[in-house]
């Protein structure tokens, strides 16, 4: 809508930037490097705002309206407070509500504590997932980026959890970790069973196949990974699909092995 | 029974002979019986007394003219199995089997009213002829509700003989899409779905949007508790709800729409079905209605049972096939809705008025009501009035007239404490504003809202401080758990009521509900969220008195939360009768003939057996 319009510009906290139409406020919020707390965000998977602790005030004239950075769209010129004494309120008040459902987690307290919230003030009162915050990065990263949708949501509210269908091991996992890499709260973990050769994704107790270093023994990835990211590239050269079956070090060790033998440099070691 | 050849209408002028076909069929005197079979006289036996009329029909041969016919709600539930009796408009309550041939003979033959089946004012000991004469529908004002009570809901000629898709006619044949919305925004008409959101406007949007194709979607996915509007016109009245949405598409540029009804609501299933299959039959729905070149085809989609699916965009998710949880509505659903599309949602009620103001215009329309909330209003009238059941009153009435002239005050002679409208998102108000006026912009000042239009009334003896528990319970099993405030805060919060009705209440927890419900109501992602700590806020607001005596005191004024009052026997109410001392399972009350009995208070265990049993009201809460 309105094209050919000037670009539409975000005031935050007095701070002018422009952006392009569409993008969101956290998109305007990084322009202007002013900090909003985020946890349900990534730039990788779409946005659900489901944490809601990004909430700034947009002002709305004679009224001021909370909503969430990262998935409001800016489309007009429009005015934002950051660290108004509402919008703080707003986030520190999810914080703590989020501190009282995952009190373990250090990542937690440490966003927490850049927020200025020190502790919570509520009991724990709800506890279907050991300190899960329920962000949905998790699903999101599983079902659009890898494609795979190997993990859900089961149950509704308060017995809201991630995990995978049936709560059984998914036989849809491919071990990838990527849950575990954009778990903002470190809830998840991969975790390597070197007798079973398998690696588990913690806590969905879902397990995938290694691949095992042909000259050293050691995991390097899922055999699933290794095989779909073959599959999505376009090398026929043997030497490389060789390669890959080697873990980081012994491919290092190999070319090293290899420019030995050419003989780039003098220096021997 | 058939309508007319399957012919399909091809014209507005068609339909026009149809109508005067199916009038001219039925003289003045024709005889019917209309046996009301919604939802509260059905489960008082009324489908089984159709039946009985059927065949008492069947028997009588073909000289005398008689119909029996299954009617939608009428309204009057407190006083269902209703019958009806025409010429005369004889309205019968409380109808049973037995009663069944003594209306067939003495009033369809015989032309004689059966006294004992009249309703009687209880106040007055008037007995009442025909509904006008009853208080309970003098005061109604009927538009969505025209219909109920009236015609054969499946049956599409009683819906024509009634004036139906006349509005259809007249809008494909002389009004533009324009003049449609137009017509709308001159009736005022403002969602009846709870938020209030005028009508016209959203459909505008949604024509002017860019996109397509555009939906249109007719909400029924009614889950508040005591609230039954939307299923009493969906299944009293279907076509009325249909040809809204026609109207509406036409007038928005949608050639499909969908009924979301929720699965527990088996029969608004069937006759929205059946409904849809005789105007398709009959050419008023499908490819090139009335013989003009719009199209439109509506579907049927059953929810699965969550009440946060009346939620626009979880409603939207839900038909998509995804799991019902709503979405930021920060890019409006007439703009993105359902698939992306420009989507238009409307309630039930909402749809239901469309071709009333089509038929007799935008301005007599929007006589009714007040400045800002135009025409009428559905309410469920629940609680602890005397009269229940469903009611439709012009916007504007007092809430006064409501519950004490059409709800006949309260029952047993108690207390008016506060009416709740509004759902569970809506509020409770007390008795120092019944004068309140119904009214969308008022009632939201009140602390409470129209909502989709459940009204219970509680008296004296009820807690408020329950009240906003079991609410907030309601919500919190309700709640998606897709955003934190929502999940997390209605667990704190009814963590906290718990603790109140308990008598574990510290100083400082109204507080902290009022803190909770100020987040809730700014940070949580739909309305269903936003809007949940009202019950919490407006009894605090109203009754903070009881709050107090809770926390402080420890002490329940309404004597309804377990363990903050006790039993004691009025020892000059009590004639040693002994019924307390067998039925008390603690045994926990001793007395001998003659001696009144006391309760052992270390020993007793609250159950309130003592209390139900006496007959002489000596056992007292105290």
């Amino acid at each position: 809508m309105r094209k050919g319009k000037p670009v539409p510009t975000v005031t935050i906290d007095g701070c002018k930037v422009e952006v392009e139409n569409g993008e969101t406020i956290l998109d305007a919020a990084k322009k202007a490097g002013v900090w909003i707390p985020t946890l349900c965000y990534h730039p990788a998977v779409s946005s659900d705002a489901s944490c809601r602790i990004c909430m700034v005030e947009l002002d709305r004239g004679d009224w001021r309206q909370l909503v969430t950075a990262c998935n409001y769209p800016v489309r007009r010129d429009i005015v934002v407070y950051v660290s108004s004494e509402g919008a703080q309120q707003a986030r520190r008040g999810v914080m703590e509500l989020l501190l009282a459902r995952a009190p373990e987690s250090q990542e937690l307290k440490a966003l927490a504590e850049r927020m200025g919230v020190k502790e919570t003030h509520y009991p724990k009162v709800t506890e279907s997932q050991r300190n899960c915050i329920l962000c949905g990065l998790c699903v999101q990263v599983c079902e659009e980026i890898i494609g795979q949708a190997a993990i859900g949501y089961a149950g509704r509210g308060v017995d809201r959890t991630v995990a995978a269908p049936f709560r059984q091991p998914s036989e849809d996992c491919i071990g990838c970790g990527a849950c575990a890499a954009i778990c903002p709260v470190g809830t998840i973990k991969v975790r390597i069973h070197e007798d079973e050769q398998e690696v588990e994704i913690s806590p969905f107790k879902s397990r995938a196949k290694l691949l095992i270093c042909e000259e050293c023994g050691a995991p390097i990835i899922s055999m699933q990974v290794s095989e779909q990211a073959l599959g999505k590239v376009e090398v026929n050269c043997e030497e490389f699909r060789e390669r890959v079956r080697l873990c980081p070090k012994c491919r290092r060790s190999q070319t090293a092995g290899r420019l030995k033998a050419a003989k780039f440099c003098k220096k021997e070691s | 029974m058939t309508v007319l050849g399957n012919a399909k209408l091809r014209s507005a002028a068609d339909l026009k002979h149809m109508q005067e076909e199916l009038r001219a069929r039925h003289t003045p005197s024709a005889k019917c019986v209309r046996v009301c079979t919604g939802p509260g006289c059905a489960a008082k036996g009324s489908p089984r007394l159709y039946e009985l009329f059927c065949e008492a029909v069947e028997r009588t041969g073909a000289d005398v003219e008689i119909e029996a016919k299954s009617v939608g709600c009428h309204g009057l539930c407190e006083c269902g199995p209703i019958v009806l009796i025409q010429p005369g408009n004889i309205f019968y309550q409380k109808v049973e089997e037995p009663d069944v041939a003594e209306i067939f003979r003495e009033t369809i033959l015989g032309d004689r009213v059966v006294e004992k089946l009249l309703y009687e004012n209880p106040a007055t000991g008037q007995k009442a002829v025909t509904p006008e004469e009853i208080t309970f529908y003098k005061v109604q004002k009927r538009i969505a509700l025209a219909g109920n009570g009236l015609i054969d809901p499946t049956n599409i000629g009683d819906y024509i003989a009634e004036g139906g898709y006349i509005a259809l006619a007249k809008v494909l044949s002389s009004m533009t899409p324009e003049e449609v919305i137009s017509e709308v925004e001159a009736a005022g008409l403002r969602g009846r779905g709870g938020g209030g959101f005028p009508t016209a406007r959203k459909w505008r949007s949604c024509r002017e949007a860019d996109g397509s194709p555009k939906y249109v979607i007719c909400n029924g996915d009614e889950g508040d508790p005591g609230a039954f509007m939307d299923r009493a016109i969906m299944e009293g009245n279907p076509h009325a709800v249909i040809e809204g949405m026609i109207i509406g598409a036409y007038a928005i540029g949608s050639e499909q729409g969908y009924i979301y009804v929720r699965n527990e609501y088996p029969l608004s299933v069937e006759r929205l079905k059946l409904a849809i299959e005789q105007a398709r039959e009959l050419g008023v729905l499908g490819e090139k209605i009335l013989g003009s070149s719009f199209s439109f085809d509506i579907r049927i989609n059953r929810g699965g049972g969550a009440f946060v699916c009346g939620e626009s965009t979880a409603l939207m998710a839900s038909l998509e096939g995804r799991p019902g949880e709503p979405r930021a509505k920060y890019i409006h659903t007439v703009e993105s809705g359902l698939h992306g599309r420009p989507t238009n949602l409307n309630n039930v009620e909402t749809w239901a008025n469309v071709p009333a103001i089509v038929n007799h215009g935008g301005e007599w329309f929007s006589s009714i009501g007040t400045e800002k909330s135009k025409g009428t209003k559905v309410f469920c009238l629940v609680g602890k009035v005397v009269n229940t059941g469903l009611v439709e009153v012009p916007m504007g009435i007092t809430l006064r007239r409501i519950v004490e002239e059409i709800g006949g005050g309260i029952a047993g002679g108690k207390r008016f404490k506060a009416v709740q409208t509004g759902g569970p998102s809506g509020g409770c108000i007390p008795a120092e504003h019944l004068d309140a006026r119904v009214d969308f912009d008022e009632l939201t000042k009140l602390g409470s809202m129209m909502g989709s239009g459940g009204m219970i009334v509680m008296d004296e003896d009820t807690c408020m401080v329950r009240v906003a528990k079991y609410f907030t319970n309601f919500l919190q099993k309700e709640s998606c758990g897709k955003c934190t405030p929502c999940r997390e805060g209605l667990s704190q919060m009814l963590y906290i009521l718990e603790r109140v009705t308990k008598g574990e209440g510290e100083v400082g927890d109204v507080e902290e509900l009022e803190g909770l419900a100020d987040l809730l109501g700014g940070t949580a992602l739909c309305a269903l969220g936003k809007t949940a700590a009202n019950p919490i806020v407006s009894t605090i607001r109203y009754f903070r008195d009881e709050y107090d005596a809770h926390i402080k005191e420890k002490r329940c004024p309404a004597k309804e939360c377990r363990g903050l009052f006790r039993y004691e026997i009025d020892s000059e109410a009590c004639t040693a009768c002994g019924i307390c001392l067998k039925n008390c399972p603690a045994d926990a009350i001793t007395g001998e003939k003659k001696v009144p009995h006391v309760i052992n208070q270390e020993k007793c265990t609250l159950c309130g057996m003592c209390w139900e049993k006496c007959p002489f009201t000596a056992v007292l809460k105290v």
